[in-house]
């Protein structure tokens, strides 16, 4: 790999340098020279480049790495060898791989890894291990400076699920198999009998554990997401020709304050098309997804109400935290869509973490460099509207449509509590009346609109059917900006 | 419009897996819109729960008869407590 390596880093321009260098037939460019095995390294990354020309860059006892172009989006790339000692990670294959990431990281281009391994190498013994260990300190290294993607399409064990699990985004595909250690070794040091799917299957991650951010039902499927999201977190300048969606978005939410609704069909209105959604079915009441709006790079965070009402829970603020954390890192913009009841109460949640984890969310939004923008479509209640990006939480920008609410929580909620007293003395016939008198008082004094607008915490009020202009022109005009602390893998 | 988690039984007879939907939150049940016996469609709305002044629709998310309704309106369940049972 030596030779045209440095060749690459020796120019300044080294975007153009990539693709030139892509473009030049020499020996080590291997379009054709895959083997049709489709366990077989080069023919993977063949699949994830989509038949685009690739410069190998190294093939040692256990990965092969190459330089390539995932659409328009020049990567280093590299997949562990299954085929050999089942893909397990030895000395030389792990310093392949931080080689990768070094040119990665000088060519300041994503690295996509494609990963079927057993994990560290039995036969190097400690050796191995320290091996393992300076592949996630490359990708420590390297995260929140360069894209990070993950495809895992088999087993992956022990260091080979590390990671995956250090990266900003894990795509598992149908035969994925993620675990600390196999179903074997489970039932022989532990007793638990399990099978590999049960343990580590695309369910698992997908649904609970939170480790795969899209699942692909096929290997193909997983590559093509993977150029996707390669796009998406590469490239965060305009692209041209948006298709402008027709849908009128104010219909998509229910006036009933109470009626719950899903929405995605709003987010997919506001972009312009169909977004990328991660953790689509982990915590799914907050939806967060990567696409774009008006041509621009966004990442989209919406409290979904069909799911436990849109509360924020637990794990959902976890997710929302690290998709901030990923998006700033990235010079990302955000769009906070808000309609929340609240976080969600009670021993359960507390016992998750509600506290802890709600804050990671909260320490997310209040460090984020990058510009966020709010829009408030329905209610925002007490901590977690201040979790929403909130203007305290330094929001460059925050919209409410004209029937938004924001509040501790609701007007008849809050009445039950600061005027208690007074209802009690109300006689029973006439109460139902005073409490809403009293809901009245307080929504005109605390609540409302106006005194949210007076207060700044509100900037603008529009009307449904201009949020998507409103926000494209916000977003033209922001001053790009991006953190450079670390995606830490929340 | 979802709002359950399945959980396919495999022990309750062959070729005839049962579905159990089953509660996200802790939640009032405000009304049961389906009995034992009716069939239901992926996407049907089998009872609406109330929970932080929200009316949240638990959805069916495959098609089926409802062999069990496990609760009534007025009850209070719990997360991961059955609400209904599909054959």
């Amino acid at each position: 790999m030596s030779t045209t390596t440095e060749q690459l880093t020796s120019d300044t321009s080294l975007g153009e340098i990539v693709h030139q260098t892509l473009d030049q037939p020499t020996r080590r460019q291997v379009a054709s020279a895959g083997s049709d095995d489709s366990r077989d390294p080069i023919h993977r990354l063949q699949e994830l480049s989509d038949g685009s020309p690739l410069r190998l860059l190294a093939a040692s006892d256990g990965a092969v790495s190459a330089l390539g172009r995932l659409g328009d989006t020049a990567c280093v790339m590299f997949a562990t060898d299954p085929r050999r000692k089942g893909g397990a990670m030895g000395a030389d294959g792990c310093a392949e791989i931080v080689a990768a990431y070094n040119l990665a990281m000088r060519l300041d281009i994503p690295v996509v890894g494609v990963w079927q391994s057993g994990g560290a190498r039995l036969a190097e013994g400690a050796f191995g291990l320290d091996a393992v260990g300076t592949v996630f300190a490359a990708m420590t290294k390297a995260s929140g400076v360069v894209p990070q993607i993950s495809i895992v399409l088999g087993p992956a064990a022990g260091g080979a699920a590390y990671g995956p699990a250090l990266t900003d985004v894990v795509i598992v595909g149908p035969d994925a198999r993620v675990f600390v250690t196999g179903p074997d070794i489970v039932t022989s040091v532990t007793g638990e009998a399990v099978d590999a799917e049960a343990l580590g299957g695309p369910d698992v991650h997908a649904k609970s554990s939170g480790l795969s951010h899209i699942r692909a039902a096929t290997h193909e499927e997983a590559f093509a997401r993977a150029r996707e999201v390669a796009s998406l977190l590469a490239n965060v300048k305009k692209s041209a020709a948006p298709t402008t969606p027709t849908r009128d978005i104010a219909e998509l939410v229910p006036t009933n304050p109470r009626r719950a609704y899903d929405v995605r069909p709003i987010v997919d209105a506001l972009l312009d098309v169909a977004p990328t959604e991660l953790h689509r079915e982990w915590a799914p009441n907050v939806v967060t997804s990567l696409g774009r709006l008006d041509g621009q790079p966004v990442g989209v965070i919406a409290n979904n109400p069909i799911r436990m009402g849109g509360c924020l829970t637990a794990v959902a603020s976890e997710k929302a935290a690290r998709f901030v954390r990923l998006c700033d890192s990235f010079g990302i913009p955000l769009v906070v869509v808000v309609d929340v009841p609240g976080y969600l109460p009670g021993r359960k949640q507390e016992a998750d973490g509600i506290v802890r984890r709600g804050a990671k969310l909260l320490h997310a939004f209040a460090a984020a460099r990058v510009p966020r923008f709010t829009v408030i479509t329905r209610k925002a209640y007490g901590g977690a509207y201040i979790a929403m990006n909130s203007k305290s939480l330094g929001a460059s920008r925050v919209l409410a449509w004209p029937t938004a609410v924001v509040d501790v929580m609701g007007s008849e909620a809050a009445v039950a509590i600061t005027r208690r007293r007074d209802i009690a003395e109300l006689p029973e016939h006439s109460r139902e009346a005073g409490i809403a008198r009293f809901a009245a008082e307080h929504s005109q004094l605390a609540g409302g609109l106006d005194r949210a607008v007076q207060l700044g915490i509100v900037d603008d009020v529009i009307e449904p059917a201009q949020t998507r202009a409103t926000l494209a022109s916000l977003l033209a005009t922001c001053t790009p900006t991006r953190s450079r602390e670390k995606n830490i893998p929340l | 419009m979802l709002f359950v988690s399945i959980r396919s039984c495999l022990c309750c007879g062959e070729g005839n897996p049962v579905a159990e939907v089953r509660a996200e939150m802790t939640a009032n049940v405000w009304k049961v819109l389906v009995k034992a016996g009716d069939t239901v469609a992926d996407g049907d709305t089998l009872v609406i729960l109330e929970s932080m002044k929200m009316e949240i629709p638990v959805i069916a998310e495959e098609d089926g008869t409802i062999t069990e309704v496990k609760v009534a309106e007025g009850d209070t369940i719990n997360e991961d407590d059955v609400i209904a049972v599909i054959g």
